[in-house]
């Protein structure tokens, strides 16, 4: 079963388009990343999620449990973290352990003072003297300490240093190699690229990609140099339907593939050339096209079964869309 | 229930404790003074002829002929410093959850927490009737002490001192009932404070229009000081039950219609 699950799920803020017909699986252990730019309706799915929100249409279940209605005893279960961490000038990390423990029913004091230890924060400084980071950090405590099933987190990255975010990324991972499932969203690539198995892309209010991040890394774009014997063959060369040629510039040409770089081995291995080198995938490049809109939208939906793998092998493969014409 | 009691302790101790020793000092200050100013009140009338149809209906009964010494202690319980304190208290306290709580964003916090909008709201509730009870209490020691020094004919009696701080305590809950609907319809806490303000001021002046004025009296039934008449309790010595009964009901349904509202709506600090 699926931990997360969402059909057609829509929010309308009267006129304004929320999201418009989600549909989400997450499956247990997964770190699911949801991407899109700002405005684009993460926060949105999340609050829908966490029954903050009631949707305009669709439904969206957590456990099996609907969001809306059984919200209260989903979130005995859940961490959340909200995008704009704001909390009472009063708080300290102490006191939030206390409270929060005595409303989740188990004493949560001890974990969540080593959670503060490893975030480096004075646990007895109330947040009125906090830097954002700190109130942040108060937040993602008071959300792990006590070792939810799910960890949902809208955009916990914004304030916190490097160092910190790496802890926070081990921490995440410790959590889903133990199965539990972690709900990240954010506005940019890198921090999702090295932690998340799978990633959405939201943009106005639709899913425009829900795929392995492994997949999308096999269709991103990659830049090759092919340096020829001569400019006269480098500049009369033909090249087939699957590159794409960016510049020529004497014995030098500069392409682009995509997807794997063996079909372009086999074709370079019958040209007169001295030269070959390939870059990475560019994932950078594939979110831009899908940020900006550029790309087609397909909805490339996987269910996710019993866990990341399953989820992983339901999936659909559906053809990269065009991106030469960008 | 244990933790959101625990916050709501947090966040209102000081202001509650600062407020009913105030209250408890001016009640007290009240209790000696007026019985001096109140001596010469017709001279007052006669200078300013305005003064007596505010008295009259601050007081809810027309304090010509038959104002006793027991009843200028009536007047303490309708002073505007006492009613202001006590609403001040109540429209900061009543407009925290869930007004204030999203104007200042904290509100993810609290939704984020394993408990049903209607716990929130039932622990809200809890401490804005323990905090009132807290301070009519600390407001009325004041008093106390302080009519020690008074003669005993001046003296109001236990029972109807008793009528008359029920009473207050459910005009106190009717009052604050309604802020919390308007809370609950809010996500600016300036804006709902603003709106009860301005209901408040509207009692007000309704309650003082429809003593010369035919049209005011005909709704003045609306204003919620006209189920608030300490001077007829002193004078009739009964306890004043239906005033009781119409604010509580009407409280009822202002709370309920408050809790519907605040467990259906959508909840968005942006
Ligand atoms: N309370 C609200 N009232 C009206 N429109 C809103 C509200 N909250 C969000 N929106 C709109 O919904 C869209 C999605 O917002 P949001 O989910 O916050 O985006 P993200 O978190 O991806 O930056 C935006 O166009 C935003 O303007
Ligand atoms: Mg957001």
């Amino acid at each position: 079963m699926s931990v997360i699950a969402t059909q057609q799920l829509s929010k309308c803020y009267g006129l304004r388009r929320g999201v418009d017909d989600v549909d989400l699986r997450v499956g247990a252990g997964e770190i699911f990343g949801f991407l899109g730019p700002n405005g684009a309706g993460k926060s949105t799915t999340i609050r829908l999620l966490l029954g903050f929100l009631k949707a305009s249409s669709g439904n969206a279940t957590v456990f099996g449990q609907d969001c809306w209605s059984d919200s209260a005893t989903i979130k005995q279960e859940v961490g959340y973290v909200a995008g704009d961490v704001r909390l009472y000038p009063w708080l300290t990390a102490r006191k939030a352990l206390q409270i929060v423990g005595e409303i989740r029913g188990r004493d949560i004091l001890s974990d969540g003072l080593q959670l503060a230890d490893r975030f480096r924060m004075e646990p007895d400084l109330p947040v009125r003297r906090m830097s954002r980071g700190n109130r942040q950090k108060v937040a993602l405590m008071m959300a792990l300490a006590h070792r939810p099933k799910l960890v949902v987190l809208d955009e916990p990255t914004s304030g916190l240093d490097p160092l910190m975010q790496d802890t926070l990324a081990d921490c995440l991972r410790e959590l889903a190699a133990a199965g539990h499932t972690v709900f990240f969203s954010s506005h940019t690539l890198s921090e999702v690229e090295s932690l998340c198995d799978r990633i959405a892309i939201v943009r106005d209010g639709q899913i425009v990609v829900n795929e392995q991040l492994s997949r999308l890394k096999a269709r991103a774009p990659r830049t090759a140099v092919v340096t020829f014997e001569s400019a006269t063959v480098a500049n009369s060369v033909t090249v087939p339907d699957f590159i794409t040629i960016q510049s020529r510039s004497n014995k030098e040409l500069q392409i682009q593939i995509t997807g794997a770089a063996v079909e372009l081995t086999h074709w370079a291995a019958a040209q007169p050339i001295i030269d070959l080198s390939v870059g990475p995938p560019n994932l950078e490049h594939l979110f831009r096209q899908y940020y900006k809109g550029n790309a087609a939208r397909p909805v490339h939906n996987a269910a996710a079964g019993g866990s990341a793998k399953d989820a992983a092998d339901m999936e659909e493969y559906v053809p990269f869309p065009e991106l030469e014409n960008s | 229930m244990k933790g959101l009691l625990r916050k709501i302790f947090m966040e209102v101790r000081w202001p509650v404790l600062i407020l009913s020793i105030g209250l408890a000092l001016i009640m007290a200050l009240l209790t000696e003074l007026l019985p001096k100013v109140l001596g010469d009140i017709d001279k007052v009338f006669a200078k300013l002829p305005f003064v007596k149809p505010l008295i009259t209906a601050l007081l809810g009964m027309d304090p010509g002929e038959a104002f006793t010494a027991q009843m200028t202690q009536a007047f303490l319980w309708v002073h505007p410093t006492v009613l202001s304190l006590i609403w001040a208290h109540e429209l900061m306290y009543s407009s925290r959850m869930p007004a204030g709580e999203i104007d200042r964003g904290s509100v993810d916090f609290l939704l984020g927490l394993p408990v049903t909008r209607w716990k929130l709201y039932l622990s809200e509730t809890i401490g804005w009737i323990l905090s009132g009870l807290f301070i009519l209490c600390v407001g009325f020691s004041g008093h106390w002490l302080a009519s020690a020094a008074l003669q005993p004919e001046m003296r109001p009696g236990a029972y109807a001192t008793f009528g008359i701080i029920t009473n207050l305590m459910a005009v106190y809950v009717a009052v604050g009932a309604l802020a919390f609907l308007v809370s609950c319809n809010s996500d600016r806490r300036g804006r709902a404070v603003g709106i009860m303000f301005a209901i408040l001021l509207m009692s007000f002046l309704l309650n003082f229009l429809a003593q010369f004025w035919e049209p005011a009296k005909t709704v003045s039934f609306l204003s919620v000081m006209e189920y608030y008449r300490p001077a007829a309790v002193i004078q009739s010595g009964h306890f004043p039950m239906t005033d009781v009964g119409i604010l509580l009901g009407a409280a009822s349904v202002f709370w309920i219609a408050g809790g519907v509202i605040f467990q259906r709506r959508s909840i968005c600090t942006v």
